[in-house]
């Protein structure tokens, strides 16, 4: 395997009574890498992720973690925040989080260090002596995520950390993932948002019914799903714009902007380039701006699980 | 502090220091306590002295029925008739009974006498009164038959019988000893089922909490179930250790004062229900029997050992409900199965006591699921041939502790997979499906 993997996945296979959940998984995570785990509801992501945290056993195949076969001493290496999270209410936000923090291996005189200087950054400084029901769910998720990059995991597994945050402290963690990369911290993000996925993953993989059936980074992928699609805004009529090349493209869409202005999305055909196309309407119409369309993981997303 | 350590203990301190344990603490033994006290204070006759208007038609009873100051009697007036006179009790705020003795029952056996009352008297006056016409029939037959009342009252006597095994004469009186081990299993029953609950509401509560994924990410399922069912064992432990010291110095403190009353009449305590009610006779024959015939020292260690091996065997299964269930209101069709033996084990301890050495007995004391509730009655009443054997009692906790294993270890099975099925009302089908996974 290659040194700078994390996480190696081989043949993962895990069935429930009623149902497969993964199939054949082949899987690698770079090291210091922020990974987008996507897939449908259903689709199996969870219950790899609680096979990496050792929760559930697999069936059949190997994890490793950083090229050793995976065993309960890597439980303190991990930092696990699942999508179903929780705290116990009746307890103070102080004594849970050491609780917490001593169950992940830290010492309570280490624990204590290290959250004085996550609650000052998260300015949770005045919540110790709180009880968590009194505790806001901005300022509970906030908790959690402490508790689960404090014991500085080498790999962290954040299942949709994002959920239920306010668009600053959305903001606030998102920055806080991004520095934990760059202090180089291996991160596993499970979500179902596309938007945080384009802007901070740098790899991702899809699971749809139970199988891997893309992994690549971003713009590898985008690439992959790029289906020669062009949008031209020109100043014209639009029939000399559709007769002045015959063959070799296709036209998706049309709209009228502004009185001769128009949009046309077309999509070039085979071998046939935009050169081509360009050089059979110049004489037709006025180009006003020429894109490439290149799609979003959204699309990427939809296609790849629709297509199945 | 090894992670388990960590988990016991944090079971342990949140129950301890909640307010509701450290309230239960003292106030559980001063609720048994207050329970005796009441009831021997309810037994108590509250009336001081009796004005007793007696009706003797045969004017046979005036010398020989005996008088006293606490139960006066007083005779009706001659002349007037049954009817008149019970006028006459009834106009008397003064009078508070009205015997009438008609007037063949002294020569008789076949009448009844009567007593009227305007409020009703206890059993102990109604005791009181038969016994006094009893033996002024008995002294009136005795004069009447020319036997000489000393001849007679040698004849008479009043025996009280001591059972003794003859193998072991240390097993005196076994049944008597019994309520001893029916007191004892009701703690038994009450302490696993109080614990056990615990353990199922603490289940729930980290389910429903959803905190339990992040916990057994980094333990194993099974090491915090059982890092939960020891903490809050520990819990039970310390309560009955608790109660027990509170109680011993109850007994220490509030007993002594209570006799030292009784001994000193001019000695004034202010609680009038104490003062009225408990006055307790050092020479006392259930008090005698309570601290010298009773085995205390072997007794309180069968008691540790079976309430640890019903707790384990309930707590497990408990633990795995709380597990199948997403509310504690779901957990009612799960719960019934293992109330009914401990019920079932409750309701045939008086059988036990009746014949302790019964087949019934014995596979009720041998039986898991029964076993802490009769195994403790059997050796409340002696160990030896006429109880239990010592033999019995090691199998009992043998099949107790291979049964608690087992079912810990299934319970265990379960535990895993329900913790993380959120959602969805397990069934019974479900938690074979995760049994057999």
């Amino acid at each position: 395997m290659s040194s700078k993997n994390i996480i190696e996945i081989q043949g993962l296979h895990k069935s429930y009574s009623d149902h497969k959940a993964l199939d054949n998984i082949n899987l690698s995570i770079g090291e210091s890498k922020i990974f987008g785990l996507l897939g449908p509801n259903g689709a199996g992501k969870t219950t790899l992720i609680r096979i990496i945290n050792q929760i559930l056993e697999p069936d059949q195949g190997v994890v490793k973690f950083a090229g050793e076969l995976l065993s309960r001493k890597h439980i303190h290496s991990i930092g696990y925040l699942p999508e179903e999270r929780g705290l116990y209410k009746k307890m103070k936000v102080g004594e849970q989080v050491l609780y917490l923090a001593q169950l992940k291996g830290l010492s309570k005189k280490d624990a204590k260090q290290k959250l004085s200087y996550w609650f000052e950054k998260l300015g949770a400084e005045n919540w110790w002596n709180k009880k968590v029901e009194d505790l806001s769910k901005g300022m509970a998720q906030k908790i959690q995520f402490i508790t689960t990059v404090l014991h500085e995991p080498k790999v962290l597994i954040l299942d949709e950390p994002l959920s239920g945050l306010d668009p600053v402290n959305s903001l606030l963690i998102k920055n806080e993932i991004l520095e934990l990369k760059k202090n180089n911290t291996s991160i596993i993000l499970s979500t179902h948002d596309m938007n945080s996925v384009e802007e901070i993953c740098e790899e991702v993989a899809i699971i749809n019914h139970s199988k891997k059936i893309l992994q690549g980074s971003i713009n590898e992928i985008k690439k992959n799903y790029e289906e020669n699609l062009w949008t031209i805004i020109y100043d014209g009529n639009q029939m000399n714009f559709t007769n002045a090349v015959w063959g070799g493209w296709e036209l998706i869409n049309h709209i009228s902007l502004n009185g001769n202005i128009n949009k046309a999305e077309i999509k070039l055909l085979n071998d046939f380039t935009i050169n081509k196309f360009i050089k059979g309407i110049v004489d037709h119409v006025e180009i006003l701006e020429i894109n490439k369309k290149i799609p979003s993981i959204n699309d990427v997303f939809i296609k790849a699980t629709t297509d199945e | 502090m090894s992670k388990i350590g960590l988990i016991i203990s944090r079971e342990y301190l949140t129950r301890v220091k909640k307010k509701t344990f450290i309230l239960m603490s003292f106030l559980g033994p001063l609720l048994i306590f207050g329970f005796v006290l009441l009831t021997s204070y309810l037994s108590q006759e509250n009336k001081e002295k009796y004005e007793i208007l007696v009706v003797d038609e045969s004017h046979l009873f005036d010398s020989i029925l005996r008088n006293s100051d606490k139960y006066h009697l007083q005779w009706a007036p001659n002349g007037k008739d049954y009817n008149e006179i019970q006028e006459i009790f009834k106009k008397d705020d003064q009078l508070d009974l009205l015997v009438y003795l008609p007037v063949n029952l002294i020569k008789t056996n076949s009448m009844t006498a009567k007593c009227l009352y305007k409020e009703i008297p206890s059993t102990g006056v109604q005791k009181h009164l038969s016994s006094i016409i009893n033996e002024a029939i008995e002294l009136y037959r005795v004069n009447f038959n020319n036997i000489d009342i000393s001849t007679y009252k040698s004849i008479k006597t009043k025996i009280n019988l001591d059972v003794v095994d003859i193998e072991n004469k240390e097993n005196r009186n076994i049944q008597r000893k019994a309520f001893v081990g029916i007191a004892l299993a009701f703690f038994i029953y009450g302490f696993i089922f109080l614990y056990s609950v615990q353990v199922m509401r603490g289940v729930i509560e980290e389910k429903t909490n959803r905190i339990v994924e992040v916990i057994i990410s980094s333990v194993s399922s099974f090491e915090l179930m059982m890092a939960k069912i020891i903490g809050v064992g520990l819990v039970g432990i310390t309560q009955f250790i608790i109660w027990a010291i509170v109680t011993m110095i109850m007994s220490i403190t509030i007993i002594p004062l209570l006799i030292k009353d009784k001994l000193n009449p001019s000695l004034q305590m202010n609680d009038e229900l104490v003062k009225n009610s408990f006055k307790i006779d050092p020479n006392n024959e259930a008090i005698q029997f309570i601290i010298n015939e009773v085995q205390w020292s072997y007794l309180i260690v069968f008691f540790i050992l079976f309430f640890l091996g019903g707790y384990l065997l309930y707590s497990g299964l408990m633990a795995a409900i709380g597990a199948a269930v997403d509310e504690e209101a779901d957990t009612q069709q799960f719960l019934l199965p293992l109330t009914i033996p401990m019920v079932f084990a409750i309701l045939m301890a008086s059988k036990v006591i009746d014949d302790p050495s019964s087949s019934l007995a014995f596979w009720l004391s041998e039986i898991p699921f029964t076993s802490p509730i009769i195994m403790i009655v059997r050796i409340a009443m002696g160990i030896g041939d006429s109880s239990v054997e010592v033999w019995e009692i090691i199998l009992s906790l043998f099949l107790l502790t291979i049964t608690f294993i087992g079912t810990t270890w299934l319970s265990g099975k379960i535990y895993r997979k329900g913790i993380l099925s959120y959602g969805k009302k397990a069934s019974y089908s479900d938690l074979f499906k995760w049994l057999k996974n």
